[in-house]
């Protein structure tokens, strides 16, 4: 898995303007076109605060949200895997001495790894420079709660991959699914600005850890406590989907092979 | 004669990055990469007369295609000119354009998810001509290479060989004047080859275009090609006719077989090959040049149960042939006449 | 007939049966028709969701209320589903077709092969989300007070000239595979770029409200339009959008042209 890990590193630093791209500039732009919405929020409405959080740590969650958001969605290894089921190639990985879950997941790590170290610099050197409140010292735990989020979006990646035994051109999937958990994950506005009931639901489900705590947490408007239940919260994802995955691979193996394609 | 197909120090050369092996190497690439140039077609000059059937051979690499799609207006020269049909082909000017037609074996111009008659009726429009003489000529040209039955059935769906026939019906159906085919046989079973094959020379005897035709198989050029134009490492090795090249060469291939019902007596089939009286397994070397008369004559004693043709590696019909060309050479005579 | 004419007529017979055959393989796969559109209500849904978020916690966001952002998104979903459904298909793949070589077929045709490029296959489904969004439109209209109905015949200016911005920027950005052998990320900036066109511009620093009217001018997407719909600008802008537009076509089938010079082929 190491070895896949760094396989992907190698591959990406192959493409230099896409990795470059990639990592910076565009959750670059992203970043800045949410702190332009947050600064005419302010602007508009004169307040200083909005449920009791200053407007500097609106504009310094807006550019975290965009960097950690880069970090915890997968597009590239999910339609790979795809790639794979649909067009058959899955078997040429079925053969190697490793699972095709393992497979993806250590290219998934090695490439996120790498992504993160050249990513999170532009963040940090932009809060340092404009001194906006985000507790640097708090960045190691919420990355850890990321990339533990990271194993939860593969187990999603393989459930979409698996249908690709039953459908075909899902990649559609992917998209819908992105856009989706997009609004799940709170990376457009801190979830906790929402209305209720909508709030306190989409601050419990998985997908919250993948923007909202970690970034919450680095800007305060979380506890350490509420990074703990993100923990439990992803568990219980994972085995949710782990348990679906694991069916919908095997059936769909099942079936690939009964037709003999 | 009028020269279809002109010319003039015609070069093009890629430049290609060089990839480092290992991490460090790969981190380092991203500001400093290294760039090795490769010339892909060395200066050539060539003269094609109008109606000729020109053979272009050459192993993997040795710049066959590119030099097709010089010719074709797909890629530019580095330098050097191309006159094709008196146009040049970089300026990719629509009535040159309707004049030839290029056939990439393995590429699909027709769409993916419609049947190939719908697509013939696409390709009617972009090339401006009447709907219904475009199908009269598709049921012609279908009926020769027997696939009429496919047309309506999606081209993902038909097998290399029936899609082949049907990109060969797509490249000629505005009649081009030059045509150039890369590889129409690569891949396909013996049986389509040979069909594909016979369509060609049947169709270039009553068409008379002038015709470039690359191909892995000596069988293809020996039955179609009047000039042979052999290729290697962007060169022109060899420029001649067929005959004086195969007769040079003599060209071998090994045919084995398995047969159902083999004959009660010896049997001679062709000339140079005989079937002995009971044994299901035959294996012989051959002209390569007989190997399809064998087979069609074969065909008609018993039903064949498996065939395999091994092909002399194309680098060594070069390598002997560039042997026997130095061997043969006289003083002061250039290689590439 | 004229020259012209009869290369409009040709050009235009041609789009019929490109829509033709597109609808045809299209209709070969129903899931992917369904997946579509769902993907993209759930895009507006997105979209939407973040304006009716911050509306709960203020009235006016520089100049806009709520009902004239919604009407704002729904010039925003009309004009993406027209884009998506001419464009989206043959520019995203593109980059695809010039690395595997698919690109040498299309290039030997009589025909302008940007257009044909940019025009052979019409994702026909569109047409749900084009229906959904002009009812979106609709709908966030009547919320406003005195709206006059003639004024939507603005639409028919407006929406050509953002169509014709994005279209150019999104082609550059996909002929950039002429030039470089992977360069989908430039594909994903420009999506980003995109999302600049997704708000009104009025909302933004002074700077970036210049740049998205010169440099980038992605507020003719559906900013412009909806404020000279509301009539909250004055529609001399759009000279300057018609210009704009024309120079953009025009420079993106001269960096189209430029790049088939170094285009290279794949090899065989």
């Amino acid at each position: 898995m190491l070895g896949c890990a760094r396989l992907a590193a190698l591959q990406q630093l192959e493409y230099r303007f896409n990795l470059i791209a990639d990592t910076m500039i565009q959750p670059f732009i992203v970043g800045l076109v949410e702190i332009t919405l947050w600064v005419a929020f302010f602007a508009s409405t004169g307040r200083a605060e909005l449920v009791g959080f200053s407007r500097e740590s609106y504009l310094a969650y807006a550019l975290w949200a965009a960097f950690i958001s880069r970090v915890s969605t997968s597009w590239m290894y999910e339609s790979m895997m795809i790639e794979d089921v649909e067009s058959g190639n899955v078997n040429a990985v079925l053969v190697r001495p490793i699972s095709f879950f393992e497979y993806y997941l250590g290219q998934l790590m090695g490439y996120k790894v790498l992504t993160t170290a050249i990513s999170l610099m532009a963040p940090i050197a932009i809060c340092l420079f404009l001194d906006l409140p985000v507790d640097m010292t708090r960045l190691p735990v919420a990355l850890a709660l990321v990339f533990y989020y990271l194993i939860l979006v593969h187990l999603i990646s393989m459930v979409i991959a698996s249908l690709g035994f039953f459908f075909t051109r899902i990649h559609h999937l992917t998209v819908a699914k992105n856009i989706t958990l997009w609004m799940l994950t709170g990376e457009f506005f801190p979830l906790d600005i929402a209305p209720e009931p909508l709030k306190s639901i989409l601050i419990a489900l998985p997908f919250s850890s993948a923007v909202f705590r970690p970034v919450g947490y680095m800007t305060g408007r979380v506890s350490l406590a509420s990074i703990g239940e993100g923990f439990v919260s992803i568990t219980i994802g994972i085995v949710i989907v782990g348990v679906v995955a694991t069916y919908l691979w095997n059936a769909g193996r099942k079936r690939y092979s009964g037709t003999g394609a | 004669m009028t020269a279809n197909i002109e010319t003039k120090d015609l070069t093009r050369t890629y430049e290609t990055y060089m990839k480092a092996q290992g991490l460090l190497k790969s981190i380092e690439g991203l500001w400093a990469r290294k760039t090795e140039l490769k010339i892909a077609v060395h200066p050539t000059t060539l003269r094609i007369d109008k109606g000729q059937i020109v053979g272009l051979v050459g192993s993997n690499g040795a710049g066959k295609t590119t030099l097709l799609k010089l010719l074709s207006g797909l890629i530019h020269p580095s330098s050097g000119s191309a006159q094709v049909l008196g146009y040049e082909p970089t300026s990719r000017k629509p009535e040159f354009l309707k004049k030839i037609s290029i056939l990439l074996g393995q590429k699909n111009q027709l769409w993916w998810d419609l049947p190939p008659a719908d697509s013939y009726d696409l390709l009617a429009r972009i090339y401006e001509i009447d709907r219904t003489k475009a199908r009269e000529r598709v049921r012609e040209l279908s009926e020769l290479l027997q696939c009429t039955q496919q047309l309506q059935t999606q081209l993902r769906r038909l097998s290399l060989g029936e899609r082949m026939k049907m990109e060969i019906i797509g490249s000629l159906l505005h009649q081009p004047e030059v045509l150039f085919l890369d590889e129409p046989t690569i891949g396909l079973d013996i049986i389509a080859q040979t069909t594909i094959r016979e369509f060609l020379a049947k169709y270039v005897h009553e068409r008379n275009p002038t015709v470039i035709l690359t191909s892995h198989y000596m069988d293809d050029i020996s039955l179609l090609a009047d000039r042979l134009l052999l290729m290697s490492q962007g060169r022109i090795v060899y420029d001649g006719s067929v005959k004086e090249f195969t007769g040079r060469q003599e060209a071998r291939q090994t045919l084995s077989l398995k047969i159902l019902n083999p004959p009660a007596h010896n049997t001679n089939i062709a000339n140079q090959f005989t079937l002995e009286a009971g044994a299901l397994a035959v294996k012989q070397d051959l002209p390569a040049h007989a190997i399809g008369d064998v087979l069609q004559a074969l065909m008609q004693v018993s039903p064949i149960q498996e065939i395999k043709i091994e092909e002399v590696e194309f680098e060594d019909v070069i390598r002997s042939f560039m042997e026997q060309d130095a061997r043969l050479r006289t003083p002061g005579r250039s290689p590439t006449t | 007939m004229t020259m012209l004419q009869k290369t409009i007529l040709k050009y235009l017979g041609l789009l019929a049966s490109f829509f033709k055959a597109s609808l045809m393989s299209e209709l070969e796969y129903r899931f992917n028709i369904g997946a579509r559109i769902v993907t993209d209500i759930l895009w507006y849904t997105a979209q939407l969701s973040v304006f009716e978020v911050l509306f709960r916690h203020t009235t006016n966001l520089n100049g806009w209320n709520l009902p004239e952002t919604r009407v704002f998104m729904g010039i925003l979903f009309i004009t993406d589903a027209i884009y998506m459904m001419l464009f989206s298909e043959n520019l995203d793949r593109m980059g695809e077709k010039v690395r595997k070589g698919d690109l040498d077929l299309l290039l030997v045709k009589p025909i302008n092969s940007q257009w044909m490029l940019s025009f052979q296959k019409i994702s026909v489904a569109y047409i749900g989300n084009l229906i959904i969004a002009i009812g979106w439109l609709l709908y966030a209209l009547s919320q406003i007070g005195e709206f006059q109905w003639v004024r939507l015949i603005w639409l028919l200016l407006t929406i050509p000239i953002g169509l014709s911005l994005i279209y150019s920027i999104r082609f550059m950005t996909s002929a950039t595979a002429l030039y470089f052998t992977r360069a989908d990320a430039v594909t994903y900036i420009w999506y980003q770029v995109y999302r600049l066109g997704t708000r009104p511009h009025a909302i933004y620093p002074e700077v970036l409200r210049y740049a998205v009217l010169t440099l980038i001018p992605i507020a003719f997407l559906a900013s412009v339009p909806a404020e000279i719909l509301l009539d909250k600008s004055r529609p001399e802008i759009l000279i300057w959008g018609l210009i704009l537009s024309v120079l953009l076509i025009k420079a993106s089938s001269l960096f189209w042209n430029r790049g088939l010079r170094s285009y290279s082929s794949a090899s065989s």
